[in-house]
């Protein structure tokens, strides 16, 4: 039996995904099919149809980003760029029935560029004007995040920002874009799930999303009792890791090796 | 011959669900398949990547390079159109024909000449405009940003010998800070967004993600 199980593998990890499943299987099957669990308001969400207002009166189009590198499709991060295409078609579909440009600068993974141009599409036929989608509206910029960069901030100058939303994977890329986009009059809202890029949203955000934020955000715009569902299981796992912590600081203090009996 | 709706959602998700399950399980079960499995598995993620990115990227690239120059029909952006399948043909020009290939001088010469300068001076930009937002996020207008710039302050100045002199006491603090405060904050942060991302994976894996569903 111990050799068909990997030694070292995390125990609450496992139970971790067995509760996550389990609360899933929980609200689809058995809990009353109307329910929707309310999530707090989060200011970063109605500033993004505030900002699509401005860039009417404005006449500035809308920038959508998800990072230079916000395409991933099997990285770790890949729930990152799952939450930015929900709300590419979100801002999509807001443009598309405000009657606002929209102006996508796409990651450089080429291989999630049909699925961005899908999703987009589908925010338009969400608006019920799929006529008015414009697919060189779409901007590709090759590989890197120097030219990325570049590319992006070189449309804000020659086309103007009216709202800059930038939601997903970033890296050292988002510091230009958001200061530009800042500097040239654009109201910046975003996020970013990478904790260690967070400061930069802090700093140059008008209206950020913290971290977890971009997930409960995605979550309240799709307004899909599943989506909704997954920010209340999560905070099971909150709950769990609280108890996990808390026996934790029992046990160790009573001399067991918390470390190894986590890992068995 | 046009796919039902059901087919076009159901073929993917069932492909994306086993392909999971299968990287997955080798992380908690010993079973030589299955770890053949996902070995295979990811160096087909490998080639996809490979090929999309080289040929996919370079149509994309095309595409978006004649986009500009509609859109924008002055002299300069041809040259900037023309320029860069020159410095593309120069690439792979120069990794293809010299002795040496990609170690060869004239390739290196390239790469560290211009291509790292030019991001050199981006990475130099995006160091500018950190200290324009920092200066405009750290005016103490509220206690969350006067203790923002406190830290921030004493965590720098900690790193200046004259002030290491002076103040003495700066060095055990900003590493007190950068230890304690900034750790246990940003532990909290990583943990809740690694159990959205599992809540997101699982909801992925049993076909429940709804960002990739069809509007009709």
């Amino acid at each position: 039996m111990s050799s068909v199980i990997v030694p070292g593998t995390s125990l609450s990890a496992v139970v971790l995904l067995i509760i996550a499943a389990a609360s899933y299987y929980y609200f689809e099957k058995i809990k009353d099919p109307s329910y929707q669990p309310k999530l707090r308001d989060i200011p970063a969400i109605p500033a993004i149809k505030e900002g699509v207002g401005k860039s009417l009166e404005e006449d500035k189009p809308v920038h959508y980003q998800m990072g230079a590198s916000g395409g991933q499709l099997y990285s770790t991060l890949v729930s990152m760029t799952l939450v930015a295409l929900t709300f590419l078609r979100y801002i999509s579909r807001l443009c598309a029935e405000m009657g606002a440009k929209l102006i996508v600068h796409m990651p450089y993974q080429a291989e999630s560029i049909p699925l961005i141009e899908g999703t987009t599409l589908e925010g338009y036929k969400e608006a019920g004007k799929p006529e008015e989608f414009r697919r060189e509206n779409l901007r590709y910029y090759g590989r890197g995040a120097l030219t990325w960069t570049q590319g992006v901030t070189a449309s804000f100058a020659q086309e103007g920002v009216g709202l800059n939303l930038a939601i997903g994977i970033f890296y050292s890329d988002c510091p230009i874009s958001l200061e530009m986009a800042k500097y040239m009059g654009g109201l910046n809202v975003g996020g970013t799930g990478r904790w260690i890029m967070v400061y930069a949203f802090a700093m140059m955000c008008d209206y950020v999303f913290l971290g977890e934020e971009i997930y409960a955000a995605a979550a309240v715009v799709s307004q899909d009792k599943m989506m909704l569902v997954g920010m209340l299981i999560e905070e099971v796992g909150k709950f769990f890791v609280f108890l996990l912590l808390g026996l934790g600081l029992i046990l160790s203090l009573v001399g067991m090796d918390v470390v190894s009996l986590l890992s068995m | 011959m046009n796919m039902s709706a059901t087919w076009r959602t159901l073929v993917p998700t069932l492909i994306v669900s086993l392909t999971a399950l299968i990287v997955l399980a080798p992380f908690f079960i010993n079973i030589p398949l299955l770890n053949d499995m996902k070995n295979v598995l990811n160096s087909w993620t490998v080639i996809i990547s490979a090929v999309t990115g080289a040929a996919l990227g370079l149509v994309y690239m095309t595409h978006a390079i004649y986009a500009n120059y509609q859109r924008n029909k002055k002299t300069e952006q041809l040259v900037m159109g023309i320029t860069t399948y020159l410095f593309l043909a120069l690439y792979v020009g120069l990794a293809l024909t010299q002795p040496g290939n990609v170690i060869s001088p004239a390739y290196q010469w390239w790469y560290t000449v211009l291509y790292q300068n030019v991001g050199a001076t981006i990475y130099a930009f995006m160091f500018f405009t950190l200290a324009s937002s920092a200066y405009r996020t750290m005016i103490l207008n509220s206690v969350e940003a006067a203790s923002l710039a406190a830290g921030g302050l004493i965590y720098t100045l900690r790193q200046i010998p004259i002030f290491q002199t002076w103040f003495p006491w700066m060095v055990p603090l900003g590493e007190w800070i950068l230890l304690v405060p900034n750790v246990g904050g940003s532990r909290g942060a990583v943990i809740a967004a690694a159990l959205a991302a599992t809540v997101y994976g699982v909801r992925t894996i049993w076909g429940k993600e709804i960002s990739l569903k069809e509007v009709s």
